[in-house]
């Protein structure tokens, strides 16, 4: 096949496509839908993935935190109505893995609540006022640029001193050096003795917007001692650590052998298994209603491209009699429904496109349509075209030549 | 100079439902390059099926039928479909035009087959409308045009590439008989040119144009003359 009949065949299928505008577009349906679905949920999962791994990030690669509840609820007989009476987690537990662990070497504490903080008239709005121990820069990756974080005898002795992150600083303190200066917090003094490094966002939703002080200071002050912490530890080996902090922490609850853990170590490792294991699910059953649509789009093309054979039967013919061959009839037919299928695919991936990227601006979610979901989309509509549209375009060129040219 | 057509009791038989339509019972024919014929015989006579399988449209049942001392027979869809491209033109009766597209482009269809160029195809589809009286024709629809402008495209269509014989199929059966008059004066002239004309009619004033007069009935060749 050369260039030349193959421009004149796409133009033949491009003008018979201009003459049925409706009919080729309703055919076409299903691969819209088909191709949009595609677009749509590839997009979602890949804007996902990626704030998910921007939040998974933030949250630290090995660090394990030692929470009453898992993050996840559902998978792997967690219901909600088997641990909701689950004893809350304190100082005692901080203690014992202190004390005990070998597996890690950094513990600290962290509870935090949203509060105000105040400088004068100054007022930095919903801080996260975060109580932990002097582990936690280690822990969480936390560098500090200004002054120095808490220290032992802070936590000891319970000190109103706190460290500022950038948003706070910038509000209270917009140009002077805010080391040594007393902020409010609910009516209470703090000395700043430190500046945090800055973080960024995620979500859109600042992390620096923080202020972190002695927990000691926060239990005491703010929270009490009957709320229910959150432990985090930074271990080199994740899953010999969970093993040694079950052992820990089973023995010194008190949980019964027979009895399943009545606390829960989470982890952004374990967190992303979940999320993975989701979004498998989730492309599952996009594969399914792309499958589907496409089929019935497919089964829709073979339809209407059998009604185009039928009712351009003399067009075959005069064809065949002034002397296309039948190859040349197939070729002709069959690039007719791989270019209504590639129509439908391109009005597709449009739509796709316009729904992701609302979504993205509705959900706040990351804008990421990926090359390869383009490519996917036209790949899957052409093969469509080629699968359903061979028996029609098999039909027209099979055609007898005389039969066609008589057929009214 | 051997004949350009040669047939030895060439048969034909359709299956029509139940029941088998023989329409050629064993025809014998030759005609030689450049003649004028005219194939005349009452309708269901087997005109129009002996002209198929002359343009190769149809092949025979059984018999056999050289042209160009090349045996039909033997030869392949794709071999038959480039002797109707290069070797034959055809004129039909009902025209066979196509309905959504301008003369010109209905001319050139057959040199698409051809592989010729796009930009040589129109070149030569309006020098061809030319000839056969359409100059000022080139960009109409055929529902736009006359029954007699209609046959005269489809006569420009059939030499667009060129062919050795020019076949019509009662090409006059829906022209009345001055438009009917006028297309049979371009079969004229081209054979004149050098061109082998073969016209199947029913039609008396036909047969005057013919140098060879062939009478079919019932399948089978009556009398030559």
């Amino acid at each position: 096949m050369d260039r030349g009949f193959l421009t004149e065949s796409l133009r033949s299928a491009i003008e018979s496509i201009k003459t049925n505008k409706l009919r080729s577009l309703l055919t076409t349906l299903g691969i819209i839908i088909g191709v949009t679905t595609v677009i749509a949920v590839v997009s979602a999962i890949s804007g996902l993935k990626q704030q998910v791994a921007e939040s998974f990030s933030s949250l630290g690669a090995n660090v394990l935190y030692v929470q009453k509840f898992p993050w996840v609820v559902g998978g792997k007989n967690i219901e909600w109505w088997n641990i909701k009476k689950r004893r809350d987690i304190g100082l005692k537990e901080v203690q014992a893995l202190k004390e005990f662990g070998s597996s890690f070497e950094y513990v600290a504490p962290q509870i935090s609540r949203a509060f105000d903080v105040e400088m004068g008239e100054k007022k930095a709005r919903n801080v996260t006022i975060q109580g932990t121990s002097e582990d936690f820069p280690v822990i969480m990756n936390q560098g500090v640029n200004l002054g120095r974080f808490l220290n032992h005898d802070d936590i000891k002795y319970r000190r109103d001193h706190c460290v500022l992150g950038k948003d706070v600083a910038n509000t209270l303190f917009p140009d002077e050096n805010p080391i040594g200066k007393t902020v409010r917090i609910k009516g209470r003094l703090f000395t700043v003795v430190g500046l945090l490094e800055e973080k960024g966002d995620i979500m859109g939703q600042s992390l620096d917007n923080v202020a972190v002080i002695p927990y000691t200071t926060i239990m005491s002050k703010f929270t009490g001692r009957k709320e229910s912490i959150t432990i985090t530890l930074l271990a080199e080996d994740e899953e010999e650590a969970r093993q040694e902090i079950r052992w820990i922490l089973r023995r010194v609850r008190g949980v019964k052998p027979e009895e399943e853990d009545d606390f829960s170590i989470n982890s952004s490792g374990a967190l992303a298994k979940e999320f993975n294991q989701l979004t498998r699910t989730m492309f599952i059953i996009m594969v399914g209603i792309a499958a589907i649509s496409l089929v019935v789009g497919g089964i829709g093309i073979m339809n209407i491209m059998l009604v185009s054979v039928t009712e351009r039967t003399r067009e075959i013919g005069i064809r065949k009699a002034i002397g296309a061959k039948s190859k040349e009839i197939l070729i002709q037919f069959l690039l007719e429904s791989i270019m209504i299928c590639f129509l439908g695919g391109f009005i597709g991936i449009f739509l796709g496109f316009s729904l992701t990227k609302l979504l993205s601006i509705v959900g706040n979610i990351p804008f990421a349509m990926p090359f390869w979901s383009i490519l996917l989309g036209f790949g899957f509509s052409v093969a469509v075209g080629i699968f359903f549209g061979f028996y029609p375009a098999r039909k027209a060129s099979s055609l007898n030549p005389v039969e066609a040219l008589r057929y009214e | 100079m051997s004949s350009l057509i040669q047939m030895i009791g060439v048969k034909k038989v359709y299956q029509l439902g139940e029941t088998e339509v023989h329409a050629l019972r064993g025809v014998d024919l030759e005609l030689k390059k450049g003649k004028f014929a005219c194939i005349l015989g009452p309708s269901g006579s087997g005109k129009s099926t002996l002209m198929h399988i002359i343009g190769c449209l149809d092949v025979p049942s059984s018999g056999t039928y050289y042209l160009e001392d090349k045996s039909v027979g033997e030869m392949n869809d794709d071999e038959l479909a480039d002797i109707r491209k290069d070797l034959v033109g055809f004129v039909f009766q009902d025209f066979y035009l196509l309905p959504d597209v301008p003369a010109w482009y209905n001319v050139s269809l057959p040199m698409i087959y051809n592989r010729v160029s796009p930009k040589e195809r129109k070149k030569r589809a309006i020098e061809l409308l030319g000839r056969v009286g359409l100059g000022d024709r080139i960009y109409h629809y055929s529902n736009q045009l006359s029954g007699g402008e209609r046959q005269r495209i489809a006569i420009a269509r059939a030499l667009a590439n060129k062919p050795e014989i020019l076949l019509a199929d009662e090409p006059t059966g829906n022209l009345d008989s001055k438009r009917g008059e006028e297309i049979m004066e371009i079969f004229q002239q081209l054979h004149e040119e050098g061109k082998t004309v073969i016209v199947v009619s029913h039609e008396h004033y036909v047969a005057e144009y013919g140098e060879i007069r062939i009478h079919i009935e019932d399948g089978l060749i009556g009398c030559e003359g």
